[in-house]
């Protein structure tokens, strides 16, 4: 069944009371759905997934429609056959939160970490922790490198200062000598250095000459005996053979090349004669054979023949690089100006090889010095090489140690401020939140609340938070040592202060029957907060099946101007939810002086009722003198009498009429005498008239009942004010004020 | 509104420049990073080191 609840314009709280099964809980279930898709009242009574009984009985998903119209707009949510929720506008959708009964010891009684989940979102500075870490991980890692760099340093030192005992403890101290070496530069010693070697390599070459020419000589030689020997050997053999066998040979060895072209001449090509012509190759090789010896003999001689003149070409080459190397050598020399400590040969090189060879004799000492001499320069060359760079890194770790030197301090004064800040931070918020707990708490509690609440973070634990509160002047955890009641109100206080922390103005703060433990005269209290929290949300929405909430409001005796106050029928399947408006009776009054006919009986019985509430706020408030009586229950005859002449005399109402042109207020006197005294003349109007069937009311005139009616009406108008209701405050001690102090009674106590 | 890391990390870079550790537009461009978690070792130096006043040579 569709359910329409009608919100009153200017209100910003609504008192929905209804007995249990009216619909408390659908209507906060329906601004939940709205606001977050979802419906968590039904969450943890072993339902599991709950959506299949979000829906009424018999009804889909989809039949869901939630719609909230306000003069900014309308927000609607539905809900697909899939389970997914959607509004439509988006942006139109209202911001609530939803606190229900279940849910108002969740904080108190939740762990630590549960509880710093619940406020994370207040105090959660992650991202600040994490660049925070970074930094703390720079000046870690730099004081290492600090420190690495100040060991070097000290070890670049210790190797200068070795340097500088090793030379002597030249100049006035290391680093002035370090300094000046290292400029000197190591040009001259590459130069010594590689002239001494070309002065080695063109003296090994001299020394090799002799070997060389020798061995190029004694190979002329030998060759020239060899082709001796051959000539020799070829002279005996040609005269061993014919006189004419060269020539023969030659002719045999042509005719054998003319076979080898026409193997089978018919005629002999030289006399050409038939004869004798048949197996005539074979015949000439047979010749031939004979005459290799011969033939064996000319090549040697050839052959070692030209042995001379390769042996005589090379012998030449010999001298030739000789010549050469000599020039090299003095080139050599010349070319370099020569340090004094490096000796060289006191004669030129000889051309001659004898000469050559003594010359070599003399100077055989001389490339052992020189190779000495270039490795003493090759050394020294090291070693200025090695200074400098100990002086080079001695600068660099210097300078990286001035430079950390400044940075580091720097970095750690950041580190410093950032933990300050993020302690400070998260401190304040927290304090910010505990104070407004204590005072929402000591709204309720009165001397209990303030400065006793604390939220505490545990700093040897991440992300976990503590409820401390102070129980006879010690610090201990609420939980331990507070009531129910006491506990349910600390739990609707911390709820009440972390709403209100976030965006409160955009809120509907939603309270689902939180009253439940509190009991009097602390529910009292407790509604009277709830009233001036609720102008910080948007709007406020309390459910309650408090009875003496509804009827209090019914008698005016709460404050009910910002507050819309609606009742809830029972619930049927054929009905489904249902309103009732709760009329105060000062209203139902009014309404039924105002109907024609009058209904005279209704009218007295309702003005008598409402006289007895007067007179028992006025009685009790004096403490006037009435019979003792078990019941406490008293008539109008004995009520008016208690109220005697003299706080008659005293008793005046300042009405408050407007303000002035500063904002003053301005007030209107009004002397209760005359009101109570007609009351008095008339109120047996209520027994004869209202309650009874009484022979008696014959004789009264309708003008009487509608008096007594009407003067109840004024007396009420003035007494209370129907936004601010009764003068119960006692702040001034001068006077009882209602709310805003609309009206004033007085006098303060009776006379 | 800001998030709870948004606003601390903006009082942080208002102290470090009270106190002349950061120049201004350094930590204008160190504040997203900063709320977000993003900063890094570098970041933190480069900043450092570039609103650190330099030495005037004699």
């Amino acid at each position: 069944m569709p359910f329409s609840l009608p919100f009153e314009k200017g209100k910003q709280l609504t008192v929905i009371y209804g007995e249990n099964g009216t619909g408390k809980s659908t209507i906060c279930d329906a601004f939940e759905f709205l606001s977050r898709g979802k419906v968590s009242s039904l969450e943890n009574r072993g339902l599991g997934q709950t959506l299949r009984f979000w829906p009424s009985m018999g009804k889909t998903p989809s039949d869901i429609s939630v719609t909230l119209e306000t003069s900014d707009g309308s927000c609607c949510a539905t809900m697909t056959r899939s389970g997914e929720v959607t509004a439509v506008p988006t942006d139109k959708r209202p911001r609530a939160e939803v606190f229900r009964k279940s849910q108002i010891l969740s904080l108190i009684e939740a762990t630590p970490g549960e509880r710093y989940a619940a406020i994370s979102r207040f105090i959660d500075v992650s991202g600040v922790e994490a660049s925070e870490g970074a930094l703390r991980d720079l000046i870690r890692d730099l004081r290492r490198t600090q420190e690495l760099a100040i060991a070097g340093l000290a070890q670049n030192q210790e190797t200068i200062h070795q340097f500088w005992e090793t030379a002597g403890r030249p100049a006035t101290d290391a680093f002035a000598w370090a300094e000046t070496e290292c400029q000197r530069g190591t040009e001259s010693f590459e130069a010594e250095s590689a002239a001494l070697n070309a002065l080695q390599i063109a003296y090994a070459r001299l020394v090799e000459i002799p070997d060389r020419l020798k061995a190029a000589q004694q190979a002329v030689k030998a060759a020239e005996k060899s082709a001796s020997e051959a000539a020799k050997t070829l002279e005996d053999t040609v005269q061993t053979a014919s006189k004419d066998a060269a020539e023969v040979v030659a002719v045999l060895q042509a005719a054998q090349a003319y076979l080898a072209k026409i193997p089978t001449p018919k005629v002999c090509p030289l006399c050409e004669s038939e004869e004798r012509m048949s197996n005539l190759a074979n015949r000439i090789r047979l010749r031939l054979g004979a005459f290799s010896t011969v033939q064996a003999s000319q090549s040697n001689a050839v052959a070692a023949k030209q042995t001379v003149q390769r042996a005589e070409q090379q012998l030449e080459i010999v001298r030739n690089k000789a010549r050469e190397d000599v020039t090299r050598f003095e080139e050599v020399l010349a070319e370099f100006t020569w340090p004094k400590d490096i000796r060289l040969p006191t004669r030129p090189v000889p051309t001659t090889l004898t000469g050559l060879a003594g010359w070599l004799k003399d100077s055989v000492e001389l490339p052992g010095e020189w190779r000495m001499a270039e490795i003493e320069r090759h050394d020294r060359k090291q070693f200025v090489a090695t200074l400098n760079h100990a002086l080079e890194t001695w600068r660099e770790n210097t300078a990286a140690q001035k430079d950390l030197a400044r940075l580091i301090p720097r970095l750690e004064r950041a580190l410093e401020i950032a933990m300050e800040e993020r302690r400070r931070f998260t401190d304040e918020i927290l304090a910010s939140i505990s104070a407004e707990v204590g005072r929402l708490y000591e709204a309720v509690h009165p001397g209990e609340g303030l400065n006793k609440i604390s939220l505490e973070l545990d700093a040897k634990k991440r992300a976990s938070l503590e409820i401390g509160a102070s129980f006879c002047g010690k610090d201990t955890r609420p939980q331990a040592y507070f009531s129910d009641s006491h506990l349910d109100t600390l739990g609707l206080c911390v709820f009440l202060a972390l709403s209100a922390l976030e965006e409160s103005g955009e809120t509907i703060l939603i309270l689902d029957d939180v009253l439940a433990s509190a009991d009097e005269p602390h529910v009292d209290r407790l509604i009277e907060m709830l009233y001036s929290e609720a102008i910080k949300f948007r709007h406020c929405i309390i459910t309650t099946h408090y009875r003496p909430w509804k009827e209090k409001l019914r008698w005016g005796w709460l404050q009910n101007g910002p507050c819309q106050f609606v009742e809830l029928m029972r619930w049927t399947p054929q009905t489904g939810l249902a309103l009732i408006r709760s009329v105060p009776d000062i209203e139902r009054l009014q309404k039924l002086l105002g109907e024609t006919p009058p209904d005279l009986q209704s009218i007295c019985y309702k003005a008598g009722v409402i006289l007895e509430a007067a007179l028992h706020f006025l009685t009790l408030h004096y403490e006037c003198h009435v019979p003792r009586r078990a019941t406490g229950l008293y008539t109008l005859a004995e009520l008016l009498p208690a109220l005697d002449e003299k706080l008659r005399q005293a008793l005046r109402i300042e009405v408050q009429t407007g303000k002035d042109s500063a904002g003053a207020p301005i007030y209107k006197t009004v002397h209760l005498k005359d009101h109570l005294d007609e009351l008095t003349r008339i109120a047996q109007a209520r027994n004869v008239l209202g309650c009874h069937f009484n022979q008696l009311s014959f004789q009264l005139l309708d003008a009487d009942a509608l008096a007594f009616g009407q003067q109840v009406v004024e007396l009420m108008n003035v007494l209370t004010d129907g936004d601010a209701g009764w003068p119960r405050n006692a702040k001034s001690g001068e006077y009882w004020a209602t709310a805003g102090e609309t009206r004033k009674l007085y006098p303060f106590k009776k006379p | 509104m800001n998030s709870p890391s948004q606003r601390l990390a903006d009082k942080i870079l208002k102290r470090l420049l009270h106190e002349k550790l950061l120049s201004e537009p350094e930590a204008k461009k160190l504040l997203p990073k900063l709320a977000d978690g993003k900063l890094r070792s570098q970041d933190w130096r480069l900043a450092i080191e570039l609103s650190t006043p330099r030495k005037t040579k004699p």
